[in-house]
This record gives C-alpha cells, structure tokens and sequence, in this order.
C-alpha cells in the first residue's frame, strides 16, 4: 500500500509546510487541529481538517489515542508528527504501525534508543565516538559530587530523559551541587516523568553543530552537511545557519562522518539530526544527542542543498528508497534562519499572545518566510510563540547576513510584541559577523543589546 | 434592524472572548440569548442558549450549523469556544466529547441508546465512541427530549461535532414532551 493521504499530526508554521509537501507529491493531507486551531492556516491550506480536541495540548496534540482515531477516520493512510508534540513519542510510532498507518519518521525502537539521552550515548561510544566527558546516571548527591570532583567544574546536569535544551542546569562550584540536583532532579520528573540525572563536563567555549542526514529502509545513508546553532538563549536556538563555515572543514567532515556512522550503526530510516558539541579550544567534538525528526531549522540545509526534506521524508516513509547519493549532494552558498517569536525582548522575553493587526512578511529572491501567521490571526497562549522562520539564501556568508539585515527591517508585524528588533540588533553584531561567539556568547551580551 | 447570519456569528465572537457568561439582546420582536458553560437556564424561563425570534431566516437546517467539520467549504460556523453552547430555535446540541467513531447502540443487534423522542437527563448514555478499541460512554449532559439525530451509527466524528439535538425540558412551545 502506498500514501495518498498524510494526517498532519501538529500544529503551526510545521504543520503548513508539511501540507505543502504533501501537495507538491500530489497527496491529500488531513490537519489534525485542536478547538484553537480549527480557523487557522493549517486548517484552510489541508484538504480536510479534524477536530482532534480542546485547546490545552495534553488533550489534543499530545494524544495518541486522538491522532490514530483521526487519522482512521479520514482515511489517511500516514501520519507527520512534525517536531514536539508526539514526533519523539515511540507510543505514537507504534500505534501507526499497529493500526497499519505509516508513521513519517523512524522506528519506534530508534526513538526510544535516542530518546533516552544515556543509552544514545553508550550506543555512540560503542562505534567510537567521543561524548562529552562525565558520567551514566547520577543516583544521588554524594554520587553526584563524587563525579563532579572527577570531571572538574563547571559541570551540566541534565535529565536522562530530556532534550531540546530542556531540563539543563550548570553548576559553577561544589557548594551549588545539592541545591542543583534537588531541583533539576524534581524539574526532570516534573518535565519528563524521569527523574534520572547525569553529568557532563561544561564547555564554555563551545560552538553547538549538527549533522542533517536521510536514510532509507534499505540501508542507506546520505548527509546533507551540517548547520551552526550556536547563537542559542537559555539552550534554545536563536539563530540557525548552513553551512558550518566558521569551523575548520576536517573538523566538519569529521562531524559528516561521525553522524552518518551513527545513523548506519542503528539502521537509521527517515530524516534525523545528530547534534555535537565542539570544543574551540582544543579542536575536539562530543556528540551531544540525536533527533529523530524533521527540526525547526531543517529550512537553511535545504535552501543550500536544494534538496525538500519533508518531501523526502514522505517517501522514505513511503517505502521508497534515496532517490540520490551522497556524492549527488551539493553544498552551494550560504542560508541563514531567524526564529521569529511572540515574545517580548525588552521583558525578558516574555511571550506575547494576542491579535496580529499588520502581518507583512519580506520578499524577494533569496528570501523564505515559513509561517502559519497572516492579519487577523490570534496567537494563542496554549502553544509555542513561534510565529515564523525567515530564511534567506546568498553566495556566501557575509552576503547572507547582509540580506537577513534588509528582510528583518522589511518585516512588520504589529498588534503583538515579537523578536524581529532583538534580531534586527543580533545581526548586526560585528563579533556574529565575524563569527567569534560560542553558545554562550549570546545570553552574556543580551544585556549590551539596546532594546 | 435585522439581524444577520454574520451579525450573530460576530455577536457569538465578541462574548466568547468577554469575560462575560450570559447575554440577552433584545430589540423590537427579535430576542437573542446567549450563555456560556453549557446550558443555563435564566431567571425569565426562557429558552436556553441562542434563541432568534425575528423574521430574520433561521439557517435551514440547523445541522448546517451545529455540524462543524472544520476547514471544510464555504460554510459558515459557529465559533464554538471551549464552553459555549450554541442551540438554534431552543435546541440543545449534544456534542462528541472526543474524536473517534461513533456507535449508537452497545452492539451491532441491539436497539439504539436513544431514538427521536426519547427523554433524556443530563446522565443518560447516548451513545459510545471509540478510540483504538476503547468505548466511552456519551453523557446528555442536559435534560429534554431527542429532537434530531445528527450522525449515524459507525460514523467517524470530530472532538465538539453535535451528536443530537435536545429539546431542553421546559422549553416554551413543549413540542416533544412526553407528558
């Protein structure tokens, strides 16, 4: 059996591009949409929508029982899960499989692999890759100390179970320990129902990269370069690019390599991410995790690849093998991302739901604007505040920042407080210009930006 | 002043977003009331959710309104927020609590929970919806008598989509009340 119908399983800008794949393969798309989101752009561009539930996410998006229930229903004979939400759920992934729908991502047992930050990292040392220096479970406070006398401070601790920046705490000095591994132990079980912690050695000079990749059910692998994520705020990514230009190129075919031995190790199938860390200082690079779904900024690898990772993803899943080899993959120019948010610069970001009055998004060659967002739309305090991507394409670097300067300026939004002044400010930085930062360079010049 | 379709789907809007529970519009012949959190009877006995009493034309088939596939068509809807009851001509929607397929009776063999006619309280079961082979129970969630029946047995509906139409009891022309 072959798709002709996906259940876009999520909600917003991801949601929209993934109807658009589906459309450019000429397949029907269903969108799954809570009680908040029946009026949206997801819900107007799919060729049906379902009501899957209210509002809050935990009755909705977050439901697995309610996504197969709907996709059953509409005849889909697929499901997309995005990215949050249930992408990273093995639940969901089984669930498809039992009910005979095929499931946009990897196998379950992939995920739950990855899913749990421990196991991929004794998974990845087994082939022979470095992780970042520190410790498997950490079970109690002395145990905890024990390990961090061994590594050295600074050390990070994190939640076995977490992921996309969440469930992070760094710890300066041995007297801040207990109170750290109380709450990050409380946050986890809070968070992710786990409260099983480990450590790793903090590295302060370190720039964040990722490795894109695609495999197929038949064994092969390709990557599609990597991306620089380092300008992050509180583990989040702010700023995304493609290629990693600042890093030394044996330094990124090292990564290429290291992320498409992992992928091959567990017959990786579908699109998937492996992030490292790499330490400035001393050249070397630690695999950090892998995601094993479609990413937020998945958009600068395919404006220099050219390659459409969604549609790819649809025929991986589809049964269908890599259409290209490696040496097929071209990396021409630069790309730059912008994470537009609903949120507030000048009050620490807070988010700011509410009405879009203006919503004129930049145009011209070299730009894109992945967005769910037009005029009249109300951004809902339920969800995310990401309100869009804007993604510009240029020969090379500098080029490219040159044209992330004159799309932000053209970009007006009123009616709700969003990031584009912060960006505006954020490329404009002569020490991002000249890429001398890190992943922490952004949080300690945050207070210089005039806001 | 006529009210139009769009009028009272703006009107619908505006008190959906209000921190308001109940509002009566009255002007002329024409009487529009509507409250928030399900189905409130006010203090004048009148009919519960949307009443339109005017020469104003009342959608053909009230299903066109309570029914809201979503994102589908041209078709008007009502912004049926979290809470909002919406009944046209003194009816009473009973909305599906979840996604799934909908069973109108315990078996294939066995008569339907309910039937047009039947009086029902805010307990009684009418009907069942399943979710990956399990089978929740839907409540009325209101007291009155079955006027119409919106989906039939075996068909796949969407978390909110109107179930039934209840006459609510005490409703003021007492069309379908069994004694």
């Amino acid at each position: 059996m072959t798709i002709s119908r996906v259940l876009v399983a999520n909600r917003g800008e991801i949601a929209v591009r993934i109807i658009k794949a589906c459309h450019a393969l000429g397949f029907e798309s269903v969108a799954a949409v809570s009680e908040e989101d029946r009026n949206g752009l997801p819900a107007k561009m799919a060729d049906r929508a379902v009501c899957i539930g209210p509002a809050r996410s935990a009755d909705s998006y977050l439901r697995v029982d309610a996504i197969v229930a709907a996709a059953l229903g509409t005849g889909a004979d697929a499901v997309h899960p995005g990215y949050g939400f249930l992408a990273e759920d093995p639940e969901l992934a089984a669930a498809c499989i039992k009910y005979d729908l095929k499931f946009i991502g990897p196998q379950p047992e992939t995920i739950r692999k990855m899913g749990n930050k421990l196991k991929a990292r004794a998974l990845v040392k087994q082939s022979g890759i470095s992780v970042v220096p520190g410790s498997e479970k950490v079970k109690n406070l002395q145990e905890a100390m024990t390990v961090a006398e061994d590594i050295g401070f600074p050390i990070l601790l994190k939640a076995a179970a977490g992921g996309g920046g969440r469930g992070i705490k760094i710890v300066t000095e041995g007297k801040e320990l207990s109170l750290a591994f109380g709450t990050a132990a409380a946050e986890a079980r809070a968070a992710f129902g786990d409260e099983t912690l480990y450590m790793e050695r903090y590295i302060p000079n370190a720039r964040h990269i990722e490795v894109q990749l695609l495999g197929d059910r038949y064994g092969n692998v390709v990557h599609l370069g990597e991306r620089d994520c380092s300008l992050q705020r509180r583990y989040q990514k702010v700023l995304e690019e493609a290629p990693a230009s600042l890093i030394p190129e044996s330094l990124r075919e090292e990564l290429r390599k290291a992320a498409v031995a992992v992928a091959k190790e567990i017959h990786y199938e579908n699109a998937g991410t492996v992030e490292f860390i790499t330490d400035q200082d001393n050249g070397k690079f630690y695999f950090l995790e892998m995601n094993t779904r479609i990413q937020v900024e998945h958009p600068v690898t395919e404006m220099v690849t050219g390659r459409d990772l969604v549609k790819e993803q649809i025929r991986i899943a589809d049964g269908q093998s890599l259409t290209f080899s490696q040496s097929d993959i071209r990396v021409s120019g630069h790309a730059i991302e912008c994470r537009i948010n609903a949120e507030s610069p000048t009050h620490g970001f807070r988010p700011c739901p509410g009405l879009i009055a203006r919503w004129q998004s930049p145009q011209g060659p070299g730009i894109r604007v992945d967005s769910h967002c037009t005029p009249g739309y109300s951004v809902s305090p339920y969800y995310d505040s990401l309100l869009a991507k804007l993604i510009v394409h240029e020969e090379n670097r500098v080029k490219a920042a040159g044209r992330m300067q004159e799309a932000l300026a053209a970009f007006v939004v009123t009616g709700v407080k969003t990031t584009i002044p912060f960006l505006r400010l954020l490329v404009c930085q002569l020490d991002y210009l000249q890429g001398k930062v890190n992943t922490c360079w952004l949080e300690k010049r945050l207070k210089d930006f005039a806001l | 002043m006529d009210l139009t379709e769009s009028d009272v789907l703006a009107i619908l809007n505006l008190i959906e977003k209000s921190s308001f529970d109940f509002f009566q519009l009255e002007q002329g012949d024409l009487k529009l009331t509507v409250s928030k959190g399900g189905y409130a009877r006010e203090a004048s006995d009148q009919s519960p959710g949307i009443t339109q009493q005017s020469d104003v034309s009342p959608p053909e088939d009230p299903a066109m309104f309570l029914e809201t596939p979503v994102g589908q068509s041209e078709r008007k809807q009502p912004p049926d927020g979290q809470g909002v009851s919406v009944a046209i001509k003194g009816l009473v929607p009973i909305a599906a609590p979840m996604v799934g397929i909908f069973y109108a009776a315990s078996e294939p063999e066995a008569p339907p929970f309910v039937e047009r006619g039947t009086t029902v309280d805010e307990g009684t079961n009418v009907g069942l919806i399943e979710v990956m082979k399990v089978y929740t129970g839907i409540s009325a969630g209101v007291r009155g008598v079955i006027s119409e029946i919106l989906v039939s047995n075996g068909q796949f509906v969407e978390y909110g989509q109107s179930l039934f139409l209840v006459k609510p009891e005490g409703s003021p022309d007492g069309e379908g009340d069994q004694g």
